[in-house]
């Protein structure tokens, strides 16, 4: 039950918080204690603990602690910037919610109930992305999302579902075809681009919270869910034999990071600039999974968690910056602290060391490199378009007098960005303790490459 | 091979009205067909939670309509599913059947060997594709999201690991499903009639 235990206490927290959602200041002190305890049970839960819940194996592995743990801090911080400089009342379900799902997805061994769990928790922040509905188009953008997750998450399960059933030796078009429809699947979850019009539409109209605790939260944890499918699925030592398999997530991971890069560099607000350097980054990271080699596992899943942190800490910043600024253009006057923590957030996003970020990124680009030298030099043309689309950014966001500049109200965005910043220098400096645990799950993935 | 009728017939039903209760009804009614398909080659106790979620599902929908008036007109969106999916299924079908080397037997009843199961699931799967991706708003948007999800858990009746949990996880997703596809009714409503 210990294994079970953080998840459980976040999906009852959730229908309590909403019971009581209304009451802002409570709900909010009360999914701040859930979370407290859940990331306390996870953090002193050893590795490698295992239980059976109904008919189902969980286990704690290195990388989903370290994920769980990444991941429930991240919506600790939005609980508390929601709370402090937002409130919306139906946004603390919605992050417990998403916290028991998280934590869920992490310990579950089965595909199907994993893929399961995810569609359902993708869902779940529907409630918080309709906002102002006679304002804006944001019913519009949250039924395109549904449509998206509900067909993606059905393809998917639908392959996983038959590929389940399959006996050995079957027409190696049959495997294709499912592992086919999975990428797809995966790729319309994730709004990898050309399946990225739902998140285009989300990033105009949904609020800055919502899409963090979508892009922070749920996104790298569908990336991670993705690589412990394919493991778990038995579906990889069928993939490396059909090269054309591999191919295609090549192609998805290197068009999603190119044209997120573009797309990003003439993305006329912060919140779509955020968006569209995450797709980007995702596809560098699905460009890392697609070439099934150590490096590119590890860069690939490290790159997917720290692109969260990162987009986390800009779409505060962004939010923050365009709360105080009305109907202006959001200028480091209305906030310099969250401006600040936007252009530090868009250093990170581009993998700069010294922090964090870079490891993933250099893993990557270096096997891509290795895969072939289109690829390699594709990745690094993106990175160098999100870099002028980040600084383009920036130089908007600085033009003028720096005698106006005064440290704005309740800096809440700009406190929390520093955290997140401070943690990805402390995670570049001492890199082990973050990049073993993925090292631990890459070495498991490679074992259901090639079974003895 | 009278299952297949039935749940072709509860799917165009479902797909050709125009009004979000009666949608609703005959949401319930795909879901109950699935439910007897699914019942000879499943546990009681995993068809009852499936049928007790399709209920659910049906339940939300029903009441997120508030009154008898509101829905979505499919028009020629009708038969672009039907014939959609009439299409896809035997491809699917095709593509991906296990290859066993013995012949199929296709009864008209009792379904040992699930053939019915996987052919009713592959036919939900691709009329909720068809239904989703021609809707205009969150009312076929929910439908298509529905049908496809019962289709899924037919699929997932022949897999051969932690059945129990799948069926709760998937029961649990229909409902899920249901409650933002209501949600999302409610507000589209709320904006249409403001």
């Amino acid at each position: 039950m210990t294994v079970a235990a953080p998840a459980l206490l976040l999906a009852i927290s959730a229908f309590a918080a909403f019971a009581l959602r209304k009451r802002v200041a409570g709900v909010a002190a009360f999914g701040l204690a859930a979370i407290v305890i859940a990331f306390t049970l996870v953090a002193i839960t050893p590795v490698d603990t295992v239980a059976r819940l109904i008919d189902l194996d969980l286990r704690v592995s290195d990388l989903g602690r370290l994920a769980g743990l990444i991941l429930l801090a991240t919506i600790a911080m939005l609980i508390v910037d929601v709370r402090v400089d937002a409130p919306a009342y139906n946004f603390f379900p919605s992050a417990l919610a998403t916290g028991a799902v998280v934590l869920a997805v992490l310990v579950v061994s089965s595909p199907v109930v994993v893929f399961a769990l995810l569609v359902a928790g993708l869902l779940v922040p529907v409630g918080t992305f309709t906002f102002q509905v006679h304002r804006n188009r944001s019913v519009e953008a949250a039924v395109r999302h549904f449509s998206f997750v509900v067909l993606g998450g059905s393809l998917g399960l639908g392959a996983l579902a038959l590929a389940a059933r399959l006996p050995k030796d079957q027409p190696a078009t049959t495997v294709v075809l499912l592992v086919v429809l999975l990428f797809i699947a995966v790729a319309l979850m994730l709004a990898a681009i050309p399946f990225h019009t739902h998140a285009a539409l989300l990033a105009g109209e949904a609020p800055a919270t919502a899409l963090a605790l979508y892009f922070g939260v749920l996104v790298p944890v569908t990336f991670i869910a993705f690589a412990g499918i394919l493991a778990s699925s038995g579906l990889l030592p069928e993939i490396v034999q059909v090269s054309k398999v591999q191919d295609l997530l090549l192609a998805i991971g290197l068009t999603s990071a190119i044209g997120g890069a573009l797309l990003a560099v003439g993305a006329n607000d912060l919140r779509r600039l955020v968006v569209y350097a995450v797709i980007s980054n995702l596809g560098s990271a699905l460009v890392g999974i697609a070439t099934l080699s150590g490096p590119g596992i590890i860069g690939g899943i490290a790159t997917a968690l720290v692109t969260g942190a990162c987009a986390t800490q800009q779409l505060l910043a962004a939010g923050a910056l365009e709360r105080r600024a009305g109907d202006d253009r959001p200028n480091v006057t209305h906030a310099p602290l969250a401006a600040g923590m936007f252009i530090a957030g868009g250093i990170a996003m581009i993998g700069a060391p010294p922090l964090v970020t870079f490891p993933g990124h250099f893993f990557v680009d270096l096997i891509a490199y290795a895969i072939s030298g289109f690829a390699g030099t594709a990745l690094v043309a993106a990175a160098i378009v999100l870099l002028i689309a980040q600084l383009r950014a920036g130089v908007r966001l600085f033009a003028g007098s720096p005698e106006g500049w005064r440290i704005e109200p309740r800096p809440v965005a700009g406190i929390l960005g520093g955290i997140i910043l401070a943690a990805l220098l402390v995670g570049g400096i001492v890199p082990d303790a973050f990049l073993r645990p993925i090292a631990a799950f890459a070495d498991e993935f490679l074992k259901a490459l090639r079974p003895l | 091979m009278i299952y297949l009728g039935l749940i072709a017939l509860a799917t165009l039903l479902a797909n050709g009205v125009t009004r979000l209760r009666f949608i609703a009804v005959a949401f319930l009614a795909i879901a109950g067909v699935a439910g007897l398909i699914s019942a000879g080659v499943a546990p009681s106790q995993d068809v009852a939670l499936t049928a007790a979620a399709g209920l659910a599902a049906a339940g939300i929908l029903f009441v997120a309509a508030r009154d008898g008036t509101y829905g979505e007109d499919p028009g020629w969106r009708l038969w672009l599913g039907t014939f959609t999916a009439a299409i896809v299924t035997p491809l699917a079908y095709a593509s991906f059947r296990t290859i066993s080397g013995e012949p199929t037997a296709l009864p008209l009843l009792q379904d040992g060997s699930g053939v019915v199961v996987e052919v009713a699931g592959t036919w939900l799967l691709s009329s909720g594709v068809a239904i989703m991706l021609t809707a205009r708003s969150a009312v076929r948007a929910s439908l298509g999201a529905l049908v496809m999800v019962t289709g899924v858990q037919l699929l997932a009746r022949l897999a051969p690991e932690a059945r129990l949990a799948t069926t709760l996880a998937l029961a649990w997703l229909e409902v899920v499903v249901a409650l933002a596809g209501a949600f999302l009714i409610v507000n589209e409503r709320a904006v249409r009639d403001a």
